[in-house]
């Protein structure tokens, strides 16, 4: 099997396409956005509960979207629970540089890192917006 | 088998681009042709010619240089003529792409035979190029559009489309041949617009390099097609519009070219075609798309319907073979495009697989989000032919999709 397609599809990413995490909608929540990809159509809808502190305590996703887009969705969500949301834009910067091909200045995600697990869409330039699509809908729930 | 020879084995060599290789090891399987079609060697060195020995601005000068230009750009516009048989090369407008053409013809045809409350019939399969010029008039002016339904194998269904006529119905805007089923219109359609007196737009950027078109057999009012799609470069499209009407409507943009007589109080317009060619044309673009009419004439329109028929067919039952793929549409009535998904595996996926084998088709809505709605998926996968696909490259594809399902789904 071809060396870049299985760094794309890596187990870790398949099983999150499949059996997405924190999927649904927080019982509660003071922050939301849609986003979409008016190219592909793929689809997702975002919400949080931030408290006093800026700490996110809840984050949920729902929609549809090919298996990138979903498993990007659903381990954004679990590495963004519990954070603060200045730790969490810099993740957001971390992310979109790591998934196209720029890993020299990552402050928050490293090897280990179950992000890390998406780096291989660098190779495939037109799956870049599948993986970043629920971290720029996390941007915009931050302006709601 | 014997005519897939004769068409193939010299005509893949016109198309420099097919020796890529993909990833540096695959040879480059284009199946994508719906999206655009690859360009023959004739069609890209004529464009460098053009601009290294003729190239001036058109109709304006009259140096030597104006009148080449100038004559290349007409001697185009009666390639085109002949290539889609209408009566006159005045019903030939050049524009940027065939979305302008949908674009001039809601604008203007609104502007000299609609009002308010006026109704116009689309289809739930058509290509956003041809909703959202009807959807502005909607929004501005208050036309209301109906949709025609969609039976299982593709197709208009020719009862429903009947009776959303009413006396109010001014014009229907219909795909020629669908970007998603590769179904081509049924002439029942046409010909129930023509007695009930409802003008008809034909989209025929899927049919103008797949099919025989004949516009004056066709009965259509308006015909639009893009050049890229036909082999020829991006930035031109065509719009076939009847004298009568054309006459009769208002022109579509202001500009050099399209004047009359200018004073500080009014214009007159020119009359057809530079009416409604506003500005400097596409005109290298429209040169280069005569050469693909060239191109495509000399392979001979009928060997690339036979050949294009064969590749469908063949490529239809081998996946109609693979249990976990679903195909939309029959496999009647289709022509050089197969959608299709498979199950559990969302269309992005698919395509990078088949990309890394080296084979390009498209993944996505189509730009069909209200078809795609319809079919209750959120995107499928299309091959989609060009006349130099052979059955090797189905075969190709083929196990590629086989492969891809393994991958996928252990």
């Amino acid at each position: 099997m071809n060396e870049l397609l299985k760094e794309l599809y890596q187990e870790i990413i398949l099983d999150h396409g499949k059996e997405p995490r924190n999927f649904g909608e927080c019982e509660t929540h003071n922050k939301s956005a849609h986003g979409h990809n008016p190219l592909c159509g793929d689809k997702v809808s975002l919400t949080l509960f931030v408290d006093d502190d800026d700490i996110i305590k809840d984050i949920k996703f729902s929609g549809e979207g090919c298996a990138i887009s979903v498993a990007s969705a659903s381990l954004m969500t679990e590495k963004l629970k519990g954070k603060k949301l200045s730790y969490a834009e810099n993740m957001f910067k971390d992310f979109t540089d790591l998934v196209r091909g720029s890993e020299e200045s990552l402050s928050t995600i490293d090897e280990d890192d179950s992000l890390y697990a998406l780096k291989g869409v660098k190779d495939f330039p037109m799956r870049v917006k599948c993986a970043t699509l629920a971290w720029h809908t996390f941007k915009n729930a931050l302006k709601d | 088998m014997i005519k897939d020879k004769i068409i193939h084995k010299d005509i893949r060599k016109d198309f420099p681009i097919l020796s890529k290789k993909i990833l540096k090891t695959k040879d480059l399987v284009y199946f994508d042709t719906a999206a655009s079609a690859q360009k023959p060697q004739v069609v890209i060195d004529e464009l460098n010619q053009f601009y290294e020995r003729h190239y001036s601005n058109v109709s304006r000068g009259v140096h030597t240089l104006s009148v080449e230009s100038t004559l290349r750009y007409e001697d185009a516009r009666k390639k085109v003529q002949n290539f889609i048989n209408a009566k006159s090369e005045n019903e030939i407008i050049f524009t940027k792409s065939a979305t302008e053409s949908i674009n001039l013809v809601a604008q203007t045809f609104y502007d000299k035979y609609m009002s308010t409350g006026d109704e116009i019939i689309l289809s739930l399969m058509e290509h956003h190029s041809n909703l959202i010029p009807w959807y502005f008039l909607r929004d501005k002016y208050g036309v209301v559009i109906k949709f025609a339904n969609i039976t299982e194998s593709g197709e208009i269904d020719i009862n429903h489309f009947e009776s959303l006529i009413t006396p109010k119905t001014k014009i229907a805007a219909l795909t020629h041949l669908s970007n998603v089923y590769g179904s081509q219109i049924d002439e029942k359609v046409t010909s129930i617009c023509k007695k009930n007196n409802v003008a008809i737009l034909l989209d025929g950027c899927q049919s103008a390099a797949h099919l025989k078109i004949d516009v004056q057999k066709l009965e259509c009012d308006f015909f639009v097609f893009s050049g890229h799609k036909t082999y020829g470069p991006s930035g031109i499209g065509v719009l076939y519009g009847k004298e009568s009407l054309l006459d009769e409507m208002p022109p579509y943009q202001g500009g050099g070219g399209m004047i009359g007589e200018v004073t500080t109080d009014k214009a007159s317009y020119a009359e057809l075609p530079a009416k409604y060619e506003a500005g400097t044309p596409p005109i290298a673009e429209a040169h280069g798309l005569g050469i693909a009419i060239d191109y495509m004439n000399n392979v001979g329109i009928e060997n690339i319907i036979n050949h294009e028929e064969e590749l469908t067919k063949y490529a239809y039952k081998k996946i109609s073979e693979l249990d976990f793929v679903k195909i939309y549409g029959d496999g009647d009535n289709r022509n050089s495009i197969i959608s299709f998904n498979i199950e559990n595996i969302h269309s992005h996926e698919v395509s990078s697989f088949l990309d890394v084998e080296g084979i390009a088709v498209r993944a996505g809505h189509h730009c069909c989000q209200p078809l795609m709605k319809h079919l209750g998926v959120n995107s499928t996968s299309r091959l989609s032919f060009g006349l130099y696909n052979t059955i090797e490259e189905v075969d190709i594809f083929v196990n590629a999709l086989i492969k891809c399902k393994e991958f996928f789904i252990k």
